[in-house]
């Protein structure tokens, strides 16, 4: 199992605790990660999708085509890159004229995009490539006591027809849910689940409104779920719900904290690796979920 | 912010204005953008229903910018920030019966909006930030990055001049410069 | 007399009888009553298993009457009937208490007293049960000829699916060709064909069809008599012009002076016709009648009155006459304004009478004085090649000019406006609580349809159609809704509220598209108002003693099981007569219409019940009050040459009406006979003693 590690800016700039622990946990799982050196942003959709559809194209298929030249496909743990090189790539598959103006640009730059190579998500090579005997096996600690509410994220079910791997039922996802009940943790539904966190460009383009978004899944969790921890597969909801919930705890618009972390940062954790590297970068404080984790879910 | 489209829409106005001033319908020229599948909409609302912008209050997510095309409503959208706001969630992709692609309708206005410089600055910035770093989102502070014990910069065109330069080339040759956003030379 | 030995069956008809009614409670009072043998209950009675229990009964000897407490023995009678039968006991041993209709669901929420009420109307049934007598079923010829009103596609399709099975039909047509409202359309939704082409074969086999005798510019003055013998009078029109004899050449519509114009039917008053005509190229038969009140009596001479003589001899015929090359219009012809009455004989009758759409005048807000402002049938003889303007497209307020236009060759003087952009309203005067409640149906699809056929032939056209909602409900409809938005046609989801005439004639129409949540102004050439489909008169109705819907529409016997039955068996209605639908909906009505006829009339006799009154001769003195009391004329006071009673067994349809004021109860009604119906009465008082 070889993959080529697609970072994307958020991962490689805002939360590199999650490169971290993505590094750290492949080898053991028998992933092996190539590097795809000269890699840039996804293309994500505040750039060149919102000026061109081959420009959006073109950009995802130069990033597709450093797999391609190696035979490799492309995993990712962010959602908006998963997303975007998802689609960029069926429109490039569904439309030779697109494919035909991609590689003519790419072409100026040497390089050729056949359609081979694609970008798998984190979440889905666990689950298949990976699979959850070996993750249960790969885990020190057992999360035990601890419940879990998770953020699949949009961007890891919509729209199902341009991803690789699939939900059986997208409003229903199940895929990460069995992920982190594998570790042991009881995993609570919760009515919002699906809903958007107000990450994006809807944050930058109106703060207050993307809060009320982050609020309204936060409170749904903290009263039907009660979890301890929300576990995500996207680094934009990581950071969101994360950042967002801080903020509307420290204006006194909720009363709790739930900890976040990224589904790998917790795999990481439960494998046994150092908190401080894989998990060690955040607003909302973790420090008491790290230690319930390592201390009292030995197995 | 100041609403734009009058209290009463004149659809005269606009039907001339499609004839005699901009030579095509607008509806024409999205479809152009990227939104083929535009008028296949029935109006349904399914797309609204779901839509983060329209459950966070937003004047003109998708089902009202479809009908708003669909009149001819074009310049007098350029001020407001909908399009801009779009999560590029794909939800409305989804559960749209009629296979509209919502979200395309969306970033089709984006497009045709940054063709009339009518673009907030954020998305400027992310462009520029492209073509000079290859990130959208990028930092020159790296204390995160070495308090996880990773090498300073990432493998990617940060630290790779030709990638960059790779880079640069490819988005020379996209429509990105025509726009004349910023300098790229 | 053996003692009657009688089986009661009472059903629980799954909740709807057992959920008011204590069902065990029945049946045990049931089993004491007199001459009761045995009492069963069952969920459903009328399954085959519940249906076995009675006939297990019969079969074993064990019960030879049978009462069956359940539902109404309107729908359920025949079946029980059956069972009797089929067990070799007379069907008439049966009686039925109905617990269900009369008693559970009207006494829903007092479930106590509902037991106590269908334990009486157990005991009641139970009590006439003793008392039947063994009736035989007999039987009355029919008439197989059948009666088709209305010549428009309904009665067009009615008449040639009987005709073609070989019976006789009269086709009777109020106007003097057939065609209907069809007539005048252009084309037709769902697949656009022209309406022309395939209406007009369809008239034509009519007319040379060998079993049908048509009766155009005719109405039918009475309907007497019952199912197999109705006897109709038919009023002809005079058409002051010898049918036999004209040829259609349409030589004396242009002779016509110009003050005798009128506005022309055909063309919904969008241009005038003569006071002789010919009302469409098409017309079946295509023959000229005169308009006697639009006609002004050229030369002053009277209709009826021979031509003045000139002193040279001549006869002074008025320009019509004149121009006839065959002689056939003659206003000399004598006056008979009652015109010709034919008396038919019919076994059926088919009424396929059509519906009118409503004028715009009621709709005041809606310019309705501005002449650019038309309804959508106005809007189908605009576009079509036999409408006032041959089809060419242009503003109404101009179709006055049309012809002059024509007859000066194009490009002079004159100039005819074209419409650059065209608005329809839908939901004009339907779905309204000011004048129809109910959905016309048809007016989303021809308003698409119009749009479609619009813009196919003028691209540039600018064309909105403002909605309350689209209803494209039939098959292939939404396709076609969508294929029509996809030529450019825009969707304003909103009624319009107001037109305003502007200065230069155009028309500044105000609707609101709730999809965006806003008014929109559109100034528009042309404005198309979807007015409703409205019932024809309902005189008709009345001399068929046919019922009316509360809208006006002819009423069906049963809406989803009898939908072309009514009432009055014999009488069946189709088409639009019965309510808003479109041409598919209206011919597939039709062909049920024909066929329900023909399955009663194919056998040549009817089963009828021997539920009917006798007199007793030795008990009637011959008073005669009977005779005009009965709705069916089937009492005569003759008898064997004696002054008696005596009651046509054809003609009686058992009411009762005799039977109950005769004052010497001479007439008994079988089924119904004074002693069961006491006999019923009396457990009734016993239970108000008790």
């Amino acid at each position: 199992m070889k993959y080529g590690l697609f970072l994307g800016c958020n991962i490689s700039f805002n939360r590199p605790d999650v490169e971290a622990a993505i590094r750290s946990v492949s080898p053991l799982l028998g992933v092996e990660l190539d590097d795809l050196n000269g890699q840039s942003c996804c293309p994500t959709w505040g750039t060149v999708p919102s000026v061109d559809t081959i420009a959006w194209c073109a950009v995802g298929a130069r990033n597709l085509a450093l797999g391609e030249e190696k035979g490799i496909d492309l995993v990712t743990a962010c959602n908006t890159c998963y997303s975007s090189l998802s689609e960029a790539r069926y429109k490039m598959l569904n439309d030779a004229e697109t494919m035909r103006e991609v590689n003519e640009i790419l072409k100026k730059i040497g390089k050729e995009y056949k359609g081979k190579s694609k970008c798998r998500h984190v979440a889905w090579v666990l689950y298949r490539d990976v699979g959850l005997d070996r993750i249960k096996k790969a885990a020190k600690y057992e999360l035990d006591d601890i419940v879990i509410a998770v953020q699949p994220g949009c961007h890891f079910l919509w729209p199902s027809k341009v991803l690789p791997d699939r939900e059986e039922d997208p409003f229903n996802p199940v895929v990460l849910r069995e992920l982190c009940k594998v570790l042991g943790a009881d995993v609570r539904p919760y009515t919002r689940m699906i809903d958007c966190c107000g990450a994006g460009a809807l944050k930058s383009t109106n703060q207050e409104k993307s809060y009320k978004l982050a609020k309204m899944k936060l409170e749904c969790i903290r009263k039907e779920t009660d979890a301890d921890l929300i576990v995500t597969t996207c680094s934009s909801c990581l950071i969101q719900l994360d950042e967002a919930q801080e903020m509307l705890r420290k204006r006194g618009e909720i009363d709790f904290s739930i900890p976040v972390l990224h589904y790998v940062q917790l795999l990481a954790l439960c494998m046994g690796f150092d908190p401080e590297r894989v998990a060690g970068i955040c607003v909302t404080p973790r420090d008491e979920i790290i230690s319930k984790i390592v201390e009292s879910g030995r197995k | 912010m100041e609403e734009h489209v009058p209290a009463v829409i004149n659809l005269t106005y606009l039907w001339k204005k499609e004839r005699e001033e901009l030579g095509e319908k607008v509806i024409e020229t999205i479809k152009g953008f990227g939104a083929e599948g535009i008028e296949y909409c029935m109006q349904c609302g399914a797309c609204s229903s779901i839509c983060p912008l329209a459950t966070t209050g937003f004047e003109w997510y998708n089902r009202r910018l479809i009908k708003a095309i669909d009149f001819g409503i074009r310049d007098e959208l350029f001020d407001d920030v909908t399009p801009w706001a779009c999560v590029a969630c794909n939800r409305c992709v989804e559960v749209c019966p009629r296979n509209v692609n919502p979200f395309e309708v969306m970033f089709a206005m984006r497009r045709l909006m940054i063709e009339e410089l009518a673009v907030p600055m954020t998305a400027v910035q992310a462009l520029k930030s492209l073509y000079d770093h290859g990130h959208a989102v990028y930092t020159t502070g790296r204390e995160a990055r070495k308090k996880v014990g990773l090498p300073e910069k990432p493998p990617t065109t940060d630290s790779d001049e030709k990638a960059l330069e790779e880079l640069r080339v490819l988005l020379r040759n996209t429509k990105l410069p025509e726009l004349g956003l910023f300098p790229m030379s | 007399m053996k003692k009657p030995r009688i089986g009661v069956y009472v059903c629980h008809c799954g909740e709807n009888i057992a959920g008011a009614v204590d069902v065990k409670k029945v049946r045990e009072f049931a089993e004491k009553l007199p001459d009761v043998v045995v009492a069963r209950d069952y969920l459903f009675m009328c399954s085959d298993p519940g249906q076995e229990l009675i006939k297990k009964d019969i079969r074993d000897g064990l019960v030879d009457r049978v009462v069956v407490a359940s539902c109404t023995p309107k729908t359920h009678e025949p079946i029980f009937r059956r069972a009797c039968e089929a067990e070799g006991l007379n069907k008439y041993y049966l009686e039925m208490a109905n617990i269900r209709d009369q008693c559970s669901w009207p006494h829903w929420h007092e479930k106590e007293k509902a037991t106590e009420k269908a334990k009486q109307l157990v005991a009641s049934a139970v009590a006439k049960a003793r008392l039947l007598k063994p009736l035989e079923d007999m039987f009355v010829e029919l008439n197989q000829d059948v009666l088709v009103i209305g010549g428009g596609i309904a009665g067009i399709f009615a008449a040639l699916d009987i005709g073609n099975a070989g019976y006789r039909v009269y086709l009777v047509e109020k106007n003097p060709s057939i065609g209907g409202n069809m007539a005048k359309l252009d084309k037709t939704f769902p697949t656009n064909d022209c309406s022309s082409c395939i209406l007009t074969p369809l008239m034509v086999d009519v007319a040379n069809h060998p079993n049908i005798e048509l009766l155009t510019y005719s109405e039918v003055e009475s309907v007497e008599g019952t199912v197999g013998k109705f006897r109709v009078k038919v009023r002809k029109k005079q058409t002051w012009v010898d049918w036999e004899k004209c040829t259609g050449c349409g030589a004396c519509l242009d002779a016509c002076p110009p003050k005798a114009m009128v506005p022309n039917e055909f063309n919904e008053g969008l241009d005038t016709r003569g006071a002789i005509y010919i009302p469409f190229p098409q017309a079946v038969p295509r023959k000229a009648v005169i308009d006697i009140d639009a006609c002004i009596k050229c030369g002053g001479r009277e209709f009826g009155e021979a031509p003045r003589i000139t002193r040279d001899g001549k006869e002074i015929l008025a320009p019509c006459e004149k121009a006839c090359p065959t002689g056939a219009c003659s206003r000399t012809e004598p006056k008979n304004p009652e015109g010709e009455v034919v008396e038919l004989e019919v076994g059926a009758i088919i009424v396929a009478t059509g519906y009118r759409v409503m004028e715009k005048t009621h709709f005041k807000e809606l310019a309705a004085h501005s002449p650019n402002v038309i309804t959508a049938l106005q809007m189908e003889r605009l576009i079509s090649a036999t409408g006032p303007t041959e089809g060419k497209l242009i503003i109404p307020a101009d179709i006055p000019k049309y012809k002059a236009w024509k007859k000066k060759g194009r490009g002079e003087d004159i100039e005819l406006r074209s419409p650059e952009v065209i608005t329809f309203i839908s939901c004009v005067g339907s779905r309204s609580r000011k004048y129809h409640t109910y959905c016309s149906r048809v007016c989303c699809m021809y308003m698409l349809k119009q749009a479609m056929q619009l813009k196919e032939s003028y691209p540039d056209l600018e064309i909105y159609i403002s909605f309350i909602d689209v209803r494209a409900a039939g098959k292939d409809f939404d396709e076609y809704y969508m294929r029509c938005k996809e030529l450019g046609v825009k969707i304003i989801r909103g009624r319009a509220g107001g037109i305003q005439e502007l200065p230069d004639g155009r028309l500044l129409v105000r609707s609101y598209d709730s999809d965006i949540g806003k008014p929109v102004e559109i100034v528009s050439d042309l404005v198309v108002l979807a007015t409703a489909i409205e019932p024809s008169s309902s005189e008709l109705a009345r001399k068929l003693g046919i019922s009316l819907g509360v809208e006006g529409f002819l009423r069906e016997k049963h809406t989803k099981l009898y939908p072309v039955d009514t009432l009055r068996e014999g009488i069946f209605i189709c088409g639009c007569a019965q309510g808003p639908k479109d041409i598919p909906d209206s011919v597939a009505q039709a062909k049920a219409a024909a066929s329900s006829a023909m399955a009663l009339l194919s056998k040549g006799k009817m089963r009828v019940e021997p539920l009917i009154a006798e007199v007793d001769m030795e008990k009637c003195s011959g008073c005669g009050i009977c005779a005009p009391l009965c709705p069916y004329k089937a009492i005569t006071i003759e008898h064997d040459g004696k002054r008696r009673a005596e009651i046509n067994a054809t003609l009686c349809k058992g009411c009762g009406v005799c039977a109950a004021e005769c004052p010497s109860k001479a007439i008994d009604l079988h089924g119904f006979t004074f002693e069961q119906i006491l006999s019923q009465i009396e457990v009734f008082a016993e239970f108000e003693e008790a």
